[in-house]
């Protein structure tokens, strides 16, 4: 598809910005997400092209501004949906339940 | 933004790390993931994945003539031979330098990367200047990392649109004759094995 | 669905998922062959990068048969075929802006290259 996600050649986006010393992490839930790419991939979930064409879905806005690691959230939990593993709304009601615990 | 209402922060997931956490949690009652297998994975790559491996495969390039060749002839058997293949790495192809020509690797599409001889790629790899301009400028990207390419030197960028992960196989420095295999490995940097860097001279 | 344990993450890791298929297909192009880029613009997932399409390039490496991206996103099936390397001049692509030394090597399946006129 057309999509965002087909950057090579594209003028505006500046210079290459360089983190020094990068983590291999740079916070635990990456790590977990990375991880869960892979069993969901092992599972049978997904395969490589169906990961990446959600990505390629991704809002145009959302796609840049995400981290790496925000991006295989978004195209794992849809692949989840669309496999009828869970809900979008089982998600959402977990999340705001973990928010909720982390507010109290 | 496109109607000036967008903020980054209703762009972006909230608390991005407590929905990952939901979504984990909710795989595992139903069985679908193992926690326990997720720990081993994040600490396999925490141990045992990255550039390291691949500067392996790069000393032993540079002092094993016979290797060298089956490098660059089947990547794949080469760096699997030395047990760095693997998710992300299951076909390799090792792009040689020389004075003459200068190789650097993109993916413009993903952000696909050697996981098993570079391990997980940095942020700069994955970002948007990075992608859209090395294809079209690279010369102005290489001496944004402080490599000056000549003009009578030429520039190949591989873009890794298919399942083949690349390698660059740096020069070796000179002044390394009497190095041994360990001590050359580690002159090899992550970025010289992009090509968006040399590997390091002794002296550095 | 088979859970992932943690007795199968190291062959899981050491083995991937290689995409390469083990058949006989015949490939339509070998080394040193020009080709054109056909003019892809379906909605669906591909591999084709926008700013390859329609330019003339020249195969340099038959890489062997592998899954097709496209048809494989969308279930519908593997359509197993050759992946080659495509060698691209920076001045194909990028006119004048392109450096007059430099090249551009992108992975391009069978089905998204024709025999160059």
């Amino acid at each position: 598809m057309n999509g965002i996600h087909d950057l090579g050649g594209m003028h505006g986006f500046g210079p290459v910005v360089v983190e020094q010393d990068e983590p291999y992490f740079h916070e635990e839930w990456e790590g977990r997400m990375l991880a869960m790419m892979i069993a969901c991939f092992a599972a049978g979930v997904y395969n490589v092209d169906r990961f990446r064409h959600p990505i390629e879905k991704m809002d145009p806005h959302h796609y840049l501004l995400a981290s790496y690691y925000e991006k295989w959230l978004c195209t794992v939990e849809q692949n989840c949906i669309d496999a009828g593993i869970v809900t979008r709304e089982e998600v959402d009601a977990r999340h705001a339940q973990l928010m909720k615990e982390k507010a109290a | 933004m496109k109607d000036g209402n967008h903020s980054h922060a209703n762009v972006l997931i909230p608390d991005v790390g407590l929905r990952v956490k939901a979504l984990e949690s909710l795989l595992a009652e139903k069985k679908v993931i193992d926690p326990a297998a997720l720990d081993l994975i994040v600490e396999t790559f925490e141990t045992q994945m990255g550039p390291k491996n691949g500067a392996k495969v790069v000393a032993k390039a540079w002092v094993d003539p016979a290797y060298r060749k089956w490098l660059l002839e089947d990547g794949t058997a080469a760096i699997g031979s030395l047990g760095y293949i693997g998710v992300q790495g299951e076909n390799m192809v090792a792009l040689e330098n020389t004075p003459e020509v200068h190789n650097v690797v993109v993916c413009t599409l993903c952000s696909c990367y050697p996981w098993p001889t570079l391990g997980l790629p940095p942020i700069w790899f994955k970002s948007a200047p990075y992608r859209a301009r090395v294809v079209i400028d690279p010369r102005s990207v290489l001496k944004e990392f402080g490599l000056d390419i000549a003009d009578d030197v030429e520039v190949r960028v591989w873009d890794s649109t298919a399942e083949l992960r690349y390698l660059v196989l740096p020069m070796r420095p000179e002044g390394t004759e009497g190095l041994s295999e360990q001590e050359l490995a580690s002159l090899v940097t992550r970025d010289s094995m992009i090509g968006t860097g040399l590997a390091q001279s002794p002296s550095h | 669905m088979k859970m992932l344990t943690t007795a199968m993450v190291p062959t899981v890791l050491a083995t991937g998922d290689p995409a390469r298929v083990d058949i006989e297909v015949t490939p339509k192009f070998k080394a040193g062959d020009k080709v054109t880029v056909v003019n892809l613009n379906q909605i669906e997932h591909n591999r084709l990068p926008a700013y390859i399409r329609g330019k003339v390039g020249t195969v340099t490496a038959d890489h062997g048969v592998f899954v097709f991206p496209d048809t494989s996103a969308h279930g519908k099936g593997p359509k197993p075929q050759h992946v080659y390397t495509v060698m691209f001049t920076a001045r194909e692509l990028w006119g004048e802006a392109g450096h007059p030394k430099d090249r551009m090597y992108v992975d391009a399946w069978d089905d998204y290259l024709d025999p160059a006129s």
